[in-house]
């Protein structure tokens, strides 16, 4: 199967921005790794829909089975939710640096507490 | 703690391998194409966007604008008070972006438009207008394109396509309308609004950098 390698590709993208999102104790590493989990669940999400030979889901484009459309909209519902979403984090971790003067969240929760 | 963090991800990582390594049966994908046709158009992924799952959409479109507004919000009064740097005058810059900003504009429009017929739709229309948006940025400055720009009426033309769009998915949602017609004007109006957000992301974080 060939969308094997792509998933097993995915499902180390997703491992490696998990690891760097809790691992991490800089803000802005934390959502560098967001960043690459989200792709890998992206990723994930693509190479399922694949099926051996498929073509595009669109009409008129010769014989063969066509790829599943259901994740491709999904993945593109995805993509703009996580611009929307990584834009309005980094804008809460400017706000922070300014008021706080730190980006590490273990000093921000020893403050805290 | 790193240890504990390694095992977990291995264990989820293991988890996930087993899924996908054949062991169990994937569950055969559907035949888009039924979806198409009873929906007129020729593009499967546009007919579920915008067709079966148009709540999805809908919301989608509501969380991207209350993202945009929190941007707005949170980095309006960041305002950098000292001397802006001047922008660098790179004559290559400028002739290439007066260049290439017609043909990205009408790729966008294509794209946009043509979004039930083939690849594209109305979020990479908006992602494409958003780009040639940085490019202008990039060869004049990020404030004088927003003063040529008009910002404050360009916040009310994104709020302005977000109402027209949640009032065409109510039509289409109550009437059942099954048009292409539909499916267009909606890529249009995505199209404007994801541009208008990436302009406000792009230039309050360009802009609005606080005196760190």
């Amino acid at each position: 199967m060939e969308s094997l390698s792509a998933l097993a590709l995915a499902v180390a993208l997703a491992l490696l921005g998990l690891w760097v999102l809790v691992g991490r104790r800089n803000l802005v590493w934390k959502l560098l790794g967001l960043n690459v989990a989200s792709g890998g669940s992206i990723l994930f999400l693509v190479a399922l829909s694949h099926r051996p030979g498929a073509r595009p889901p669109i009409l008129g484009l010769g014989p063969g089975p066509a790829a599943d459309a259901l994740p491709q909209a999904l993945v593109l519902t995805a993509i703009v939710i996580h611009f929307a979403t990584l834009a309005l984090a980094l804008a809460l971790v400017i706000l922070l640096t300014e008021r706080r003067h730190t980006q590490d969240s273990r000093k921000l929760e020893e403050e805290e507490g | 703690m790193k240890v504990l963090l390694a095992l977990a991800l291995l264990g989820l990582g293991g988890l996930l391998g087993l899924g996908i390594a054949g062991l169990w049966p994937r569950p055969e994908p559907q035949d888009p194409e039924p979806v198409a046709r009873a929906w007129g158009v020729a593009n499967a992924v546009a007919a579920v966007v915008l067709g079966v799952r148009l709540w999805d959409t809908l919301f989608e479109v509501l969380v991207y604008v209350v993202a945009m507004v929190g941007v707005r919000f949170f980095l309006g009064g960041l305002r950098w008070r000292g001397e802006l740097p001047p922008v660098a005058e790179t004559p290559l810059l400028r002739r290439a972006a007066d260049l290439l900003l017609g043909p990205i504009l009408v790729f966008a429009l294509y794209l946009a438009a043509s979004g039930h017929l083939g690849p594209g739709g109305g979020f990479p229309a908006g992602a494409l207008l958003g780009s040639a948006l940085l490019l202008l940025a990039l060869a004049k400055g990020v404030e004088r394109l927003s003063q040529e720009l008009y910002e404050p009426r360009l916040e009310s033309l994104e709020y302005l396509a977000v109402a027209l769009l949640l009032f065409l998915g109510a039509v289409v949602l109550i009437f059942l309308v099954r048009a292409p017609a539909a499916f267009i004007a909606a890529n249009l109006l995505i199209a404007l609004e994801v541009a208008i957000g990436a302009w406000a992301v792009l230039h309050r974080f360009a802009s609005a950098r606080g005196e760190v």
